[in-house]
């Protein structure tokens, strides 16, 4: 082991956190305001790597250019995604509002096979490389990470400065009560939902940009998600941000010692491990 | 005329009917009280007059206009607010931002300073503690925000159920001399109160609820005055 590369891997791992963090947020912000476990997420994510392989290689559109319409995409198909599978269940037990995002799940992950089938797929994305020393920082992750650091400050912005974000965390804080001050509820949700999608469509575009992927990639990540959320303690977004960066850190540190392979076990017991000894996450409340 | 009127309503939870054939109305700029003991389907009115719950049979007219299967926030858009038991504040949220909230109406939104302002000189309280997060605030100041959150919609009726629980009585009675300089201004209100005597003390006119049906109505004074509520509500 040298000291160079265990710089060059906590470089690699924070920057990988903070895209790791936005993925996250989607899931946790869906389940803060609703209190549903989005089993969804995943082919939200893949969605998002497979639109900008599409709009990149079929149109030729630069990858980062494709983020205003990553948004949109990922806006419309939330909301759509909440009125057609969840509104008419929001009220029931967590068992009913489970099967029907996991129906989601199974549906968008079925004709996207048919589509894209499940053979691995690439973005030709090169941003050229810092250099210190012998320590190489990678420009598409630079990139990433502005942007999943601009689109954290613009969710914080949004939630805490506009009033349509504000009714979102009144709906969070008090559905009932909303509802008797006038907010549509209703719409708050699908918003909302439309948001954690949006979050998760924009993670999947800048993972696309870093790794090769296949559309069962989604799920992978969306079991990585779960644990960063857990980890930073549900419905809280600033938890999902740490808790994506020490799951970025210790993903790209332990690959120096022990084979890639290990990854994930290593994960699920740091998994294991939170829910035994502080199950509202890391950074969750202490209550209850 | 009055600006709410419900007829003959009857609604409750599943199978269980707690309001039976139900009337009652409100007279413009008064306050009128409904009181009544636990279980009386005080707040099982003010669920179906909202619309949280479904009323199963009768109307709910406001304003001249039929709202019986009107949704929670289209009544708080057209001017009937509640103000909710236990309050039902935004306790992760800031005083200023639960009054945003209140101010959720399109006619509250355009003259929100002017509301706040109006509010703050109500409740001068409020006002020093607008950035505190209103979940750490005492009981008392809690209802102030509750109060002030109702009147940022510029409710043409306002509605407060069980507005003293909890509270000393001392606070009830600082908080029912703000109801009494709403009056004064003009505002149609409805108090909803297990405290008997005090609601008939500051209201023009009473219902008392007993078993889901209005057993007297009158006004205050009158009912005051009556020996079956004295000895049933006031133990006189």
């Amino acid at each position: 082991m040298n000291i160079e590369a265990l710089i060059a891997s906590t470089f690699d791992g924070l920057m990988l956190g903070f895209v790791f963090g936005l993925m996250a947020m989607g899931l946790t912000l869906i389940f803060g305001v609703m209190k549903v476990i989005n089993l969804g997420h995943g082919p939200l994510i893949a969605i998002g790597m497979f639109a900008v392989l599409v709009m990149s290689q079929s149109l030729g559109i630069n990858p980062y250019l494709t983020l205003p319409v990553i948004i949109v995409i990922g806006l419309l198909t939330g909301i759509v995604m909440y009125f057609v599978a969840l509104h008419r269940v929001i009220n029931s037990p967590e068992l009913t509002t489970l099967l029907a995002t996991f129906s989601v799940n199974m549906m968008i992950t079925g004709l996207m096979t048919v589509i894209f089938s499940t053979s691995p797929r690439g973005l030709d994305v090169t941003l050229g490389s810092l250099q210190f020393g012998r320590v190489t920082i990678l420009g598409t992750r630079v990139a990433a990470v502005v942007i999943a650091v601009v689109v954290t400050i613009a969710l914080y912005f949004f939630l805490y400065r506009t009033r349509q974000g504000k009714s979102i965390r009144a709906v969070a804080n008090n559905r009932g009560a909303a509802e008797l001050m006038g907010i549509n509820s209703s719409w708050v949700l699908g918003l909302s939902f439309g948001i954690g999608a949006m979050l998760a469509m924009i993670s999947g575009m800048l993972l696309a940009t870093m790794f090769s992927f296949t559309v069962l990639t989604g799920n992978a990540l969306e079991t990585k998600s779960f644990v960063i959320v857990v980890l930073g303690g549900l419905g809280n977004p600033t938890g999902a941000l740490f808790g994506g960066i020490i799951i970025g850190l210790l993903e790209s540190i332990t690959t120096i010692f022990i084979p890639v392979s290990w990854v994930p076990v290593l994960e699920f017991v740091v998994f294991i491990m939170i829910l035994l000894v502080r199950p509202n996450g890391i950074f969750g409340a202490r209550s209850s | 005329m009055s600006t709410l009127q419900v007829t003959n309503l009857e609604s409750g939870y599943g199978e269980v009917q707690i309001l039976w054939s139900l009337s009652l109305g409100l007279q413009p700029g008064k306050l009128t009280s409904l009181v009544g003991s636990n279980g009386s389907g005080k707040t099982t009115l003010l669920r179906a007059v909202t619309g949280l719950i479904k009323p199963w049979k009768g109307n709910v007219m406001f304003d001249g206009k039929d709202v019986t299967k009107i949704s929670p926030h289209e009544k708080a858009e057209m001017g009937l607010v509640l103000v909710p038991e236990a309050r039902q504040l935004f306790t992760d949220m800031s005083v200023l931002e639960n009054l945003e909230m209140g101010a959720t109406p399109k006619a509250a939104r355009a003259e929100f300073a002017q509301t706040l302002e109006w509010v703050y000189s109500l409740l001068p309280r409020l006002k020093e503690r607008q950035n505190q997060l209103t979940g750490t605030l005492s009981g008392g100041e809690q209802q102030m925000v509750a109060i002030a959150r109702g009147l940022m919609a510029k409710p043409k009726v306002l509605m407060f159920d069980e507005l003293s629980l909890g509270l000393s009585p001392l606070l009830v009675i600082n908080l029912f001399e703000v109801l009494l300089k709403l009056k004064t201004q003009g505002l149609t209100m409805l108090l909803v109160e297990q405290n008997v005597q005090m609601a008939l003390a500051v209201s023009d006119y009473a219902y008392v609820l007993s078993n889901g049906r209005v057993d007297i109505e009158g006004e205050s004074r009158t009912v005051m005055g009556m020996e079956s509520v004295r000895k049933a509500y006031l133990g006189i």
